[in-house]
């Protein structure tokens, strides 16, 4: 491995991650603030209304929270290549000249969003303003911009893993990303049939979030695990291939929680309950991996007579540390505790989907990737051993308790839902509505947008500590 | 392929707090199993302290079976929490072993 | 070093991987096989020859509809009934009625139902969900819609409050004027009643059972 690649100095790779975390910050600040918007909506529903209504500040606030973590994702390949590799990236100028048209068509999707919003009940409005089905609604030309741009990125993974040294990460990666790309497609095609329509959204959805992005996830942690705890290769990536063979095993067909009730047969209630029950098994087995590895690492230090933390990132060792435990909590707890048929029968399409959405997104992919970020920081600066500053705690502490506050809120609104407005009223208009001006549920709403506006100042900090921190002279160097 | 004896009897509304706690609770509990069964693995833990592993071990089994009661779920459901349930308690025996096994194959 | 036991080899777990990840992809893939054939949506001779679609063809829209306890299932499937009237006729052909559901379905599409409402359960919970939209109670003989709308059918209240929702609020959180057309408006009707009558495992459970809750809070 040569060692200038150790540092971002003197890598293109490197370099152009750090264009793509800039890019996804600035994204992952604009998720919040829509989200905001969203929330007071809530508890306001005069705000706005008739210039951002509450769908289009939704829109936003949720492909915003997808293109961020694509970005920070496609940056944190771009960051680990040139070390995983030992070599610079294939096809690096392309790499670059897709950035800038990808954020540019961003850009534009997103003034359309906020400046057309609607259009006519034809396709040109499928084309060019809103595909309007959630996560994916970006107009069908987007949809293509992303198509090239995404296999524009594959190609130069693939070109610099078989070029330079191919180590299991980079082949898990290899292996995850073409997934990860060729099921967008699954998300692009127009139907009259809305459940057939929902199937495939379905493969876009499920299949990205409860598969290959916890792959993705899982060879990400085990890049982190060996750059700052210096974790064996050997057993980090043995646990890799394991973590494949149970995130696929009980993933993909995991996909069947999703076909309880959109029109497909009742064969899919025993699929997904079974593949259900075993998919948090491999969200706890992550988190034993990380503490094993951590214990490990440190006791052989400490047998050596050092005290010293074998932790060479401080920041960026909480949030990898929060992604274990926050990918258990969020994927695992929140999810499982709705997710089999008898019980999902009432609590689909309410609050707790929305509970569990937040704590698993930021739980299982927000958390990781600020912690790429951190990386980049401490690479970009040539930095030893990185620690924490007050921003940082008070960002990571803050975005936490935000995070986990709205949480709750959301769930005790969700159990309201599911008494009143699904057990007791039968989910029609008048009983979702009863539903929703209970005091519980108001009340809960209250809380949301409290803990919303807590998670925002938190994302201040932290831009604030990305921004400033590699200047800090309290790292070492 | 639709099986004409599943009956579906309705969740008793008092039952739904239940379920919910129960459910979340097995995976607190599964956490704490797991956790408490590798800190002391890793030393990180005094050895006495794997009794409380088991325990909570259990703990999740029976909030397991309390879930799958309260919801009335069907045979098969029931069979797929049973070996879910004990695919949690072999996991952390498993995973010790082959990391361990392969971190004394490349260290010494 | 040691021998390397079958446990601890990186190759074993990688063969493993793929192979636990190919079977569990083609399983999938021999699924939505099945699964595709049982939710193609079916055709005006289904309708007449009472074949139950899982998913009915678009001239479902010329009958009644009713969601109901089936005993065999063990919960509430939709019942196609009798002939009705849409927007005044029921012989609606197989082509007009799939124009109509189209529009319908592109009119869902790009006005952005889902960022508000859950269709089938998903999208967005800041309003009702839509499933059985088209059997909600609140839009029958008895319940407050018609009188609002100032309309004598299902179908005409639930156009006219989509062509102007702003004026028919039914809660401080009201749906904007999206610009919906009057034609668009049959479209999405048209839409929504084809979508109640989809087979959806008896979600949402007790649908409806409650009558008049409008009145009766």
């Amino acid at each position: 491995m040569a060692s200038k690649y150790l540092t971002g100095v003197g890598s293109e790779s490197k370099q152009l991650a750090t264009w793509y975390f800039t890019f996804a910050a600035i994204l992952f600040g604009a998720q919040l603030l829509f989200g905001l918007i969203a929330a007071i909506q809530y508890v306001m529903p005069g705000f706005l209304y008739g210039i951002l209504d509450f769908s289009i500040a939704r829109i936003i606030h949720i492909n915003a929270l997808v293109v961020w973590m694509v970005f920070a994702m496609f940056g944190s390949v771009y960051w680990l290549l040139p070390d995983e590799t030992g070599i610079e990236t294939v096809g690096i100028k392309i790499g670059k000249l897709l950035f800038w048209i990808f954020a540019a068509a961003i850009v534009v999707v997103v003034l359309v969003y906020l400046l057309i919003q609607v259009g006519p009940a034809d396709e040109t409005t499928i084309w060019f303003i809103t595909e309007g089905r959630e996560y994916i609604e970006a107009p069908r030309w987007a949809d293509w911009g992303i198509v090239v741009v995404a296999l524009g990125f594959v190609a130069n993974l693939f070109l610099t893993g078989i070029k330079g040294k191919q180590t299991g990460i980079v082949t898990v990666l290899m292996a995850d990303m073409i997934a990860f790309a060729g099921l967008y497609l699954a998300g692009m095609f127009f139907t009259d049939n809305i459940s057939v329509d929902q199937y495939w959204w379905w493969w876009v959805i499920h299949l990205w979030v409860e598969a290959t992005w916890e792959v993705f996830v899982g060879a990400i942690a085990a890049y982190g695990l060996i750059k700052m705890i210096g974790a064996h290769r050997q057993v980090v990536e043995m646990w890799l291939w394991i973590e494949v063979a149970m995130l696929f095993g009980s993933g993909i067909l995991g996909l069947g929680h999703h076909y309880f009730w959109i029109g497909t047969p009742e064969y899919w209630w025993e699929i997904g309950a079974l593949f259900s029950a075993l998919e948090p098994l491999p969200l706890v087995a992550m988190f034993i991996h990380v503490l094993y590895d951590w214990g490990k690492t440190q006791g052989a230090q400490e047998e050596k007579g050092s005290t010293v933390s074998v932790v060479n990132n401080k920041p960026a060792f909480t949030w990898f540390v929060l992604n274990a435990f926050g990918n258990f909590l969020g994927a695992g707890i929140w999810g499982f505790f709705h997710t089999l048929p008898q019980v999902n029968l009432y609590t689909h399409g309410t609050q707790f989907t929305s509970a569990h959405g937040h704590l698993a997104f930021f739980g299982a992919y927000a958390t990781i990737l600020i912690g790429m970020m951190y990386i980049a920081v401490q690479g970009t600066n040539g930095i030893k051993i990185m620690k924490h500053t007050k921003a940082s705690l008070w960002g990571v502490s803050m975005i936490v308790s935000g995070v986990v506050g709205m949480t709750v809120a959301l769930t005790i609104a969700g159990y309201v839902q599911v008494l009143v407005s699904r057990a007791q009223m039968g989910a029609t208009w008048a009983g979702y509505f009863d539903g929703q001006s209970g005091m519980w549920f108001s009340q809960a709403m209250d809380w949301r947008l409290v803990m919303g506006v807590v998670t925002f100042l938190g994302f201040i900090f932290l831009a604030k500590d990305l921004l400033t921190t590699g200047k800090n002279p309290v790292h070492e160097r | 392929m639709i099986d004409p004896s599943i009956i579906r009897p309705e969740i008793a509304l008092d039952d739904f707090l239940p379920i919910f706690v129960s459910s979340a609770l097995v995976l607190v509990f599964g956490g704490f199993y797991v956790g408490i069964y590798t800190a002391v693995k890793v030393k990180l833990l005094k050895p006495w302290t794997m009794l409380f592993a088991y325990m909570f071990w259990v703990l999740t089994a029976y909030c397991l079976y309390l879930m799958g009661s309260l919801m009335h779920v069907g045979e098969f459901t029931a069979k797929a929490l049973v070996v879910a349930a004990i695919g949690l308690f072999l996991l952390p025996f498993a995973v010790y072993y082959m990391q361990n096994q392969v971190h004394e194959e490349n260290e010494h | 070093m040691a021998n390397k036991s079958v446990w601890s080899d990186n190759r074993f777990w990688r063969r493993s991987a793929a192979w636990v990840t190919g079977f569990a992809s083609i399983l999938l893939i021999w699924l939505t096989f099945d699964t595709s054939a049982q939710i193609a949506m079916g055709n005006d001779q289904d309708l007449q020859n009472k074949v139950t679609k899982r998913v009915p063809g678009p001239t479902v829209i010329n009958y009644k509809i009713t969601y109901e306890m089936s005993a065999k299932r063990g919960h509430e499937v939709p019942v196609i009934g009798e002939k009705e009237k849409f927007f005044g006729r029921d012989d609606y052909s197989e082509e007009e009625a799939g124009a109509l559901l189209h529009l319908g379905k592109l009119g869902s599409q790009a006005k952005n139902c889902m960022d508000c409402h859950t269709l089938l359960g998903n999208g967005a919970y800041y309003a009702p969900d839509l499933t059985k939209a088209w059997i909600d109670p609140a839009w029958g003989p008895n319940g407050a819609m018609q009188a609002l709308t100032g309309k004598n059918t299902k179908e005409e209240a639930m156009a006219e409050f989509l062509m102007h929702p702003d004026q028919y609020p039914t809660h401080a959180r009201m749906m904007p004027d999206l610009g919906i057309t009057a034609k668009e408006a049959k479209g999405l009707v048209a839409f929504l009643k084809h979508m109640s009558s989809i087979d959806t495992n008896g979600f949402p459970r007790n649908f409806g059972k409650i009558e008049g809750a409008v009145h009766g809070k």
